[in-house]
Formats: C-alpha cells, structure tokens, sequence
C-alpha cells in the first residue's frame, strides 16, 4: 500500500507527505459533523468504470438488450429511493436533479440508440451504455453554455449507475461495512446512499459547511471533514484512517500510540454525548448566573426534530437559500414561502425563529449568467435583494405573514451602508401596508436586524444600532473582509483567523454599541463551534450564540462551566494583544483547566 | 402536423427543471414531438435533447406536434412556455 502511494502522488504540495508516509501528521479541512471514525478507506472514484469492448453473438443479442433494460429498471428504483430520502431530508427542490436523471434513464433518443448500438455492432451492453452517452455527453461539454456544460454530470451518473448495474457486483457493494469514504466530491445522494451501507464517516476534497453532503451527514449523524483540498491523492483504498469530524482532521495510517489515542477519544465523545442528553433541559448560564441564550442554524424545516433534541431555543438563523432550486433560478411562490414559513415559526414557538432574507451571491448561487471577476466583493445579498423586489417582496410577505403565527425576525445579509437599511425598512413599510389593506394580520412590531459581516458595520455601530432592532455577527465574512484573505484559496488560508484581534476588536465595537442602545447581538457564524472562543465572545458582550444543532449540548458544557467575570477578563486580554497565538494558548488553557470535559476538542489525540 | 413559435421568458432558460416539464407534459401525448431551433431540430420527448438546445431566455422555439391529438398537446406545451416555467420572467 504504503510504496504504490508515492508513486501515485503527483500533486507536489503534498509530496512531503508521500515520502513520510508513517509520520502521523494530521490533514486538515473543515470538520462538518462532529465524531471520530477509524477504520480502513474507501476511496470512491465516479470515472472509474472503462467498459471493455465484447462481441456478443447474434443469438445472444436479445439476451444483451434485456441486460440493458433490467440495468435501467435497477437504477431506477436507486433512484427512486434517493428521490424519496432526498425530498424528506432536504425538500422537494433538492430532489429535481434525480427527477431530471429518472427521465434520462428512458431518455427517448438515448435509450433506443442504446439498443440500436448493441444490435447493430453485436456488442456488449456495457459498452454500447458507455459510447452512445459517451457522444451526447461531448456534444454537452461542447456547448458555449456553462450550465449545459455543468449538466453533462448528470449524463455521467447515469451512465455510472447503469454499467454498476450491468456489472452486477456494483460498485456500492465494494462500499464495505465500516469503511471511510474518501472523494472528490459527494452528493446527498451519495451519501444517502452509502449510510445505509453502514459506512463510519466520508472526507471530501471539496465542499463547505452548508454543502449538501455537510447537511446531510449532520442530520445522519456521520463524521464527515470537508474542503481537504487533495486528500483523494494521498489516500489509497485500505489505508488505516482517523476521520475526526470535531477538528476537522485526518490522519492516515496512524501509528499504534496515535490509534490508541484516538479510540480513547472515540470513547470519550461518545460518552459525551450520553452526557450531553442530560444537558438538554438544563438552562444555558454561567456559574456566575448570566444566562445565555442559545440558537439554532437552519436550513431546512426536517432540521427542526434535530434542534429541539439539542435544546436550541429559537432559530437564530434560518437561511433561505436552500429553497430556490439548486439548480436554475427558480422563484418559490409567496404561498410556498409563507406556508414553509408558518411551519417553521408554529414548530419553535414559544421561541423566536430569524428568517435571513435570501443570501445570494458570494460563492452561494449566483442568478443565471451573472458571473463576476470579484463575486465576494460584487453583488451580493441585499445589494441583490434592493434591486429584485420581485424576489424580495415576496420574500416579505411570507416572512410577515408567518409573523402572526409566533415570534419571528427578519434579518439582512450583507449590510454594508445605513442606506440599505434605510431602504429596506421602506421597502418593508410599503409591504406591511399592502397586506394591511388586504386585511392580513401579521405582527406590527417584527425585529429587522442586520448582519455584521462587513466591517464597515462594525466600525459605524453606533449608527447602525440606532436604525435596527439586533445585530448578527457573522464571523466568516467578518473574517475574510477584515483580513483580506478567501479561506478557500491554499496559498493564504492560513492568514483567514477569526480570532485574529483584529476581528474580536470588530466584534467588540458592534457589542459595545448594541449595549448603548439596549438591543440583542448574536452570533452565527462558525466561530460559535470553535469552544475555545465561546468564553471570550461572552466576555465580548455577545448575548446570543446560534450554531449548527448538534453543536449545542457542547457551548452549552462550557457555559455553564465557565463565570461571565473570567470570559471578561479574557476578552479584555485578547483585545490588549497583537498576536493571536498567545491568546489562543491562554484561551486553551482555560478551557483544560475549567471543561475538562470538552478540553479533547481542542486536543489532538496523541496531546 | 400542427406548428407554433414559442418564446424562452424564464430568466434561467431550459434547464433541467424546465427540460423535465417539457419532456412529462409532451409524454403525455401520443402526438410525436419536435423543437426547432437555428436550424437545428431535437426530439421533444427526449430530456437531453431539449437541454442540448441550451435555449437561454430570449431564445426563440418553434415547437413541431404530429399525431392524432396533436392540438392538445401544441396548446399544452405553448402554456408551459408562456408561463415561464412557473419560474422569475
């Protein structure tokens, strides 16, 4: 295993590692759900089918197009059952793409050219399935058109699933029990799929934190690390691996000290999460007696179940992106919105659910044909939003009329000038007016608070405070605006630090403000997973954290582990540093010494 | 055989959420179905072939309906069209 790996890495940014291939050097990326999986790897390729070319004998052709034919009638109850556990985890949007591939399987030009190939050339199904799309598949990657381009993808997944078929030991049963999934990039469906294999966690090259396959194997429960930029090319199927999905790490062929390490911490976390029941009806405060509120990011309404389990209360970010179709523009009516919405708002009450207005943009979905050379500086969020009120009205009328059903907010991404605010709550004036004269009844008094991710924000709070009803701080974007740096980009992602002083100072100036002027802050971006920092931010004056669910029962461990006077102290600390590694130290140490419990997460398994 | 001039008005164009409604509203037919574009002509009931037109909003169609209840089916999939999908025009 071990000498067939270095010969297989080309990628020179980690030839290092092929020559050392037993050093136990963990591979970072972004951990995305929480647990620890060891166990050998699967490396899952999609383009690794070449189907050899077989005459067939004439007698045997009609035996080979009824090969074809029960291939095609597999995958489609494959996907049908993707279809179904798709639109329950992530809605009917999500699962249009498989609807699309359900149509490409009987496709009217392809399936019997399919046929006519494999009577025509007396040849094996398998490699009539891989010409005849193999050409249509050209044909799409020829076009001018990015998303014709894009879609020939969809071409390839039928393509695979068929010859799986075809070649009945499919590739799904060589998924074995208890392997690591390594790949490029995974789907839900993928995903999906492979867990009900039994599979112990996946690690993917690409992807984020709110990527499907992020989503999904949070709601299954799935250690999973994304954005490991090449871990494909180090990895070989067999390899012993370390998934940690807390640190986001990964560790091959781990040596007998740093497995036993892990297993420890393997057993650790799962005693936590035993434990973690139990918090789940315990109030989020200090020892000192400052309660802390804590939230739940949302995307979805079948996420619901997940946050009441962890103890969230209230939705303090619900992101509504996911429900534009992933792919195309499609709008979603009012009357879609509002009665998602409504299900949502009845679902929290008592609490308060934050609807965030649509988020477009960034490197989230950008309208049709709109690319730009600077998109994290271009148009995005409410820059988009003012200017489409054909999507921001409805928008709004949805929100307000869910509003009458429980506590709701509105909150605006992407803020940068008190003029967006400004026109917005016009905006949101006229559109109250509207349902008014209707006679809709909708809450009067709905809370419009604004993202802080821009610094400019931060820097102009007083203002700003003056004109909203809370404020959210949105740490990545903080973080990347501050310090110029695209976490996704290798070459300086190790510059990207949200808990660079000069981010905790942003973070500062926008609590101080929102104290002057008696509102609310909250926190939702990732910097609300990372424990060490939650006893700083609430020495910072945050008042709300809102993370992912099944990262609740932990913030809430150090909570009530820690006094409102210490997270002070250690703000006023951090604040009188220029560097950020001494306060990172200063913050672990506290964390060892106070929540012991949840110390490991910061811990590397050999430490 | 009975032909109409139709026009791509959703903002995204024929992709594949369109293409599928194309494709299952045409499928409901016996009429045989074509599209024609800039010369170029592709089987209406083929799901690839509606998204190999890579028609982008704009886009002018002629769409070709040949079979017993051909009128039907052209005044069916001229709506869906008209209506953009159900999608932002």
């Amino acid at each position: 295993m071990v000498s067939e790996r270095s010969s297989d890495v080309d990628d020179t940014k980690h030839s290092s590692t092929a020559e050392n291939p037993d050093a136990s050097q963990p591979h970072k990326g972004i951990g995305v759900s929480p647990g620890i999986a060891i166990g050998p790897a699967y490396l899952y390729a999609r383009v690794s089918f070449d189907v050899e070319e077989r005459s067939v004998d004439p007698e045997e052709i009609q035996l080979e197009t009824a090969r074809f034919e029960k291939a095609v009638q597999k995958a489609e109850r494959d996907l049908h059952k993707i279809i179904d556990v798709t639109r329950e985890k992530l809605g009917e949007d999500s699962a249009t793409i498989f609807e699309a591939q359900l149509l490409m399987l009987r496709d009217e030009t392809v399936y019997p050219e399919v046929v006519r190939y494999i009577e025509n050339h007396g040849i094996n199904a398998g490699y009539a399935v891989q010409s005849v799309m193999g050409k249509h598949r050209q044909l799409m990657e020829a076009s001018d058109n990015e998303y014709l381009r894009e879609r020939s993808n969809d071409l390839l997944d039928i393509q695979d699933r068929i010859i799986r078929h075809l070649r009945r030991g499919h590739i799904l049963s060589a998924v074995e029990k208890e392997t690591i999934i390594i790949a490029e990039n995974l789907t839900a469906a993928d995903v999906i799929l492979f867990s009900r294999r039994g599979i112990l966690g996946c690690a993917t090259d690409y992807g984020g934190p709110t990527s499907h396959v992020s989503i999904m194997a949070r709601a299954l429960g799935l250690p999973a690390v994304v954005s490991m930029h090449g871990i494909t090319n180090i990895i070989r199927t067999g390899d012993i691996v370390v998934l940690d999905g807390i640190k986001g790490e990964l560790v091959v062929n781990p040596d007998e000290d740093t497995l036993a390490a892990y297993r420890q911490k393997q057993e650790r976390y799962a005693r936590l999460v035993q434990e973690d029941k139990q918090l789940v009806g315990l109030p989020a405060e200090t020892l000192d007696g400052h309660p802390v509120q804590l939230q739940a990011n949302l995307e979805l309404q079948e996420e619901l179940e997940l946050m009441k389990e962890n103890g969230a209360k209230g939705v303090g970010l619900f992101r509504t992106e996911m429900l534009l179709l992933m792919q195309g523009r499609a709008i979603v009516t009012e009357e879609e919105q509002t009665l998602l919405y409504q299900k949502v708002v009845e679902s929290v009450k008592p609490y308060e659910t934050t609807f965030r207005i649509l988020d477009l943009g960034g490197d989230k979905l950008l309208p049709m044909g709109h690319r730009e050379h600077n998109p994290f500086l271009g148009w995005r969020g409410i820059r988009i939003m003012l200017e489409k009120k054909e999507l921001l009205v409805p928008q709004l009328r949805a929100i307000l009329r869910a509003s009458s059903t429980g506590p709701t907010r509105i909150l605006l991404p992407m803020i940068t000038t008190i003029r967006e605010v400004r026109r917005f709550k016009e905006i949101l004036e006229e559109t109250k007016a509207g349902l008014r004269s209707e006679g809709v009844s909708f809450d009067e008094d709905i809370p419009v608070g604004a993202m802080v991710e821009v610094p400019s924000v931060a820097l102009q709070a007083d203002a700003f405070a003056r004109e909203v009803d809370f404020f959210s701080i949105g740490t990545n974007d903080l973080t990347q605006y501050t310090l110029a740096v695209d976490r996704g980009n290798d070459l300086v992602a190790d510059i990207y630090d949200e808990l660079h002083p000069a981010v905790l100072q942003l973070i500062r100036k926008t609590t101080d403000a929102a104290k002057m002027a008696g509102i609310p802050v909250s926190l939702c971006g990732e910097l609300a997973t990372n424990l060490r920092a939650v006893p700083v931010l609430l020495g910072l004056g945050v008042t709300s954290l809102s993370a992912s669910p099944v990262y609740l029962p932990a913030i809430k461990r150090v909570i009530r582990a820690m006094k409102m006077t210490e997270g002070e102290a250690l703000a006023d600390k951090a604040l009188a540093l220029v560097d950020a590694q001494d306060f990172r130290d200063s913050m672990d140490k506290w964390l060892e010494e106070h929540a012991c419990g949840v110390s490991f997460f910061l811990e590397g398994a050999a430490g | 055989m009975v032909e109409k001039e139709v026009t791509v008005t959703n903002r995204a164009g024929l992709h594949t959420r369109p293409a599928s409604m194309i494709v299952r509203t045409a499928s409901q037919f016996k009429a045989e179905f074509y599209i024609h574009k800039d010369g170029y002509e592709i089987n209406g009931k083929s799901i690839i072939g509606v998204m190999t037109l890579a028609a982008e909003q704009g886009a002018t169609l002629m769409l070709i309906c040949d079979g017993p209840d051909e009128n039907d089916a052209i005044e069916a999939l001229s709506k869906i069209f008209a209506d953009g999908f159900g999608e932002v025009v």
